[in-house]
């Protein structure tokens, strides 16, 4: 594993899957993001609660499919509403298609994570994500 | 799997998460295999499900789980191939969707253990692999709506639901129990006071709150009750699969009918009803129906149909096991049971298929093929009479067999019988009652030492109440009532002083330092405090087999 400049931060996880909520409980107490803040939500509803409630957070990794409003539907609403459009969205998918990933990125979605992805990955996300973010900050 | 995994320590809850939904996809394909078979070629379920494939996709992929992965992706493909293509609705594909997921089940199941079934996996995507290409036609996949949430809207059927640890349910019973008892007791003092004090305005008044509390404890108990009950499918939805690879092991055709799973039962009822239920159903897959050729040649369908019903009475819940192979063989259960030194209590069919159930009758292992039952029937019925049920069987040859089981809605409070033996009172279950009958001067009499008296017709044999439970030697009134009991076909007679009443009684458990004594189930608490015994009916039964 490559050492990573990933600095811990403030996340919200929104997935209807308990076990990806623990796993990312375990990715983000080890290494570069250990001590970073977290926050869960089981659906996309719950999940804009969140995201309306914390306008400091770093990132947000949102499921593409979910029940009670899907990844997109979460995009689509967030971009018509403008909600805190300065915080990185990811949209989490498995294998999604090309035309998947348009519809993603014109709803307002900044990067990709594929599954099945290890703690690295989502390490090197993160770096990237805060370097873009750096210039503005 | 592998213990270096990033997410190795994760596995029990891959387990908890992923086992579910693979049942959920299993129930679903055998619910399609069903219908497709009866003509129905609708794929519906496949768009919800395919949702849920893609979880199971996910979550072993990112857990490293290759054969569930794999497999998984193997079905969502073939379902996609089975939503699109009404072509592709055939036998060969949804046997391969039914084995796929009783796979990916297993594969779940033994998740935490070393990596294994990597090569049953991928035989099986093999398969399913050649399949699709067979398949493959010019027709344009459709695009499935993965949207769940459109199927559960806002505040739909789970609002305002909660779950409660079940043991709080017990706690809240037997506090009822504790009221119900102080009920009876306020009854009681209330009659002794009336029938001192005659009528009053305050007798009046009293008369009216305690006519008025009896119907509002009845109303709390159907309420409690209520919160109680499960559908009995929670216990028939095992049997699809059970049946399907059973009959596939035997190399027979079978068609399971379930109707009633909507019917509720007290979940400490259905605890217990699983273990015989499986008894029965893979009995009659094994035993009951024949094989293919034999069916054939008998002039039967080549596929047999196994029924299992539950129909809801009053205080009862009744399930019957039925299907239509060979039947039981009368003459040989006779012939066997003679050989045992057993007769029954007539040559009807009835009755000599009823032996089937006696203790150490069906463990006699040869009896098994030639009865057209297994053994450990005999466990089944004590099974069943220890929930103070009744277990019955109706046979006819070549035609089939029918095992019908009927258990109480409920083991907490039973309806009963209060009668008199010897100064003490007992408690005997109404389900158990067929009869009270006076007796007349020189109806009894005594062959081989046992009491016997005739009741409708024939000779049944009765147990003296005193002597049954300890108390005979101190006899100070005359027996004058004999109380038919009932288990199944089988009926004896128990001798007691007095009848007292009908009355609704707690049941609390005997200690188990008690042992657990042949001919008592439990004990409850009187009106006027006294502790009395609930006799077990069944037991008492059984005992004149024994005797």
């Amino acid at each position: 594993m490559t050492l990573s400049t990933a600095r811990p931060g403030t996340f919200l996880v929104v997935d209807d899957s308990a076990l990806h909520h623990q796993m990312y409980r375990l990715i983000f107490s080890k290494g570069s993001l250990a001590g970073s803040t977290l926050y869960h939500a089981m659906n996309g509803r719950e999940g804009y609660a969140l995201l309306a409630a914390h306008p400091e957070l770093t990132v947000v990794l949102l499921d593409l499919n979910m029940p009670e409003m899907n990844g997109l539907e979460f995009l689509a609403r967030r971009q018509a509403e403008k909600l805190h459009p300065h915080i990185p969205i990811v949209l989490v998918t498995t294998e999604s298609t090309p035309d998947d990933e348009a519809r993603g990125r014109t709803a307002g979605a900044w990067d990709y994570l594929r599954k099945p992805f290890q703690p690295a990955d989502v390490a090197r996300l993160v770096e990237r994500l805060q370097a873009e973010r750096a210039p503005a900050a | 799997m592998d213990n270096d995994h990033a997410f190795a320590e994760l596995i029990q809850e891959y387990i908890a998460e992923s086992l579910p939904l693979a049942e959920a996809v299993s129930d679903a394909f055998l619910a399609l295999e069903r219908r497709w078979q009866e003509g129905d070629a609708a794929a519906g379920e496949v768009v919800e499900l395919k949702g849920t494939l893609h979880t199971l996709k996910g979550n072993s992929a990112m857990m490293g789980l290759r054969p569930m992965q794999v497999v998984a992706h193997a079905l969502e493909d073939l379902a996609a191939r089975v939503a699109a293509d009404e072509r592709a609705r055939t036998e060969a594909e949804s046997a391969l969707l039914v084995e796929g997921a009783g796979l990916l089940i297993d594969l779940i199941g033994a998740a935490a253990d070393a990596q294994s079934g990597s090569g049953e996996a991928e035989e099986f995507v093999a398969r399913v692999r050649r399949r699709l290409e067979a398949d493959a036609a010019p027709a344009v996949p459709l695009r499935l709506e993965r949207r769940r949430a459109e199927r559960r809207p806002d505040g739909a059927p789970d609002a305002g639901t909660v779950r409660v640890d079940f043991r709080r349910l017990d706690t809240l019973l037997e506090i009822f129990g504790e009221a119900m008892i102080e009920q009876s007791a306020l009854t009681e003092v209330y009659r002794r006071l009336a029938a001192r004090i005659g009528s009053s305005a305050e007798v009046t008044d009293l008369d009216r709150v305690v006519v008025s509390l009896r119907a509002t404890m009845k109303r709390l108990e159907s309420a409690l009750m209520q919160t109680r009950l499960l559908p009995i499918s929670t216990v028939f939805n095992r049997f699809p699969r059970a049946v399907r690879d059973l009959a596939r092991d035997e190399q027979k055709q079978v068609r399971l009918v379930i109707e009633g799973g909507d019917t509720l039962l007290d979940k400490t009822i259905l605890d217990r009803l699983g273990e015989p239920l499986v008894h029965l159903v893979s009995n009659a897959v094994v035993h009951g129906v024949e094989s293919e050729a034999e069916r054939l040649r008998a002039g039967k369908p080549a596929e047999a149909v196994l029924s299992l019903r539950a129909t809801a009475l009053a205080d009862r819940v009744v399930i019957s096991v039925s299907d239509d192979g060979r039947g039981l063989e009368t003459e040989r259960i006779l012939a066997k049971a003679r050989a045992l030194g057993l007769e029954p209590a007539s040559p009807t069919p009835a009755d000599v298929h009823g032996l089937i159930f006696v203790p150490g009758f069906s463990t006699a292992e040869q009896v098994s093929h030639v009865a057209g039952r297994g053994v450990g029937l005999d466990a089944a019925a004590a099974a069943i009479h220890d929930l103070g049920g009744g277990i019955e069987v109706a046979s006819e040859a070549g035609r089939g067999t029918r095992f019908t089981l009927s258990v109480p809605l409920t083991l907490a409070i039973v309806r009963s019988l209060i009668v008199e033996v010897d100064r003490e009172r007992y408690a005997v279950p109404l389900s158990h009652v067929a009869e009270t009958v006076r007796v007349e001067p020189g109806a009894l009499h005594e062959i081989n030492r046992q009491g016997v008296v005739m009741w409708r017709g024939s000779a049944i044999h009765v147990a003296d109440g005193g002597r049954l439970l300890g108390t005979g030697t101190t006899r100070t009134a005359p027996r004058n009532y004999f109380v038919v009991l009932f288990a199944g076909p089988r009926h004896r007679g128990l001798l007691v002083d007095r009848l007292v009443g009908h009355q609704d009684v707690v049941v609390k458990g005997l200690d188990p330092t008690l042992g657990r004594p042949d001919v008592v189930s439990g004990a409850t608490i009187l009106g006027d405090g006294r502790v009395a015994c609930i006799l077990d009916a069944a037991g008492i039964v059984a005992q004149r087999e024994a005797a």
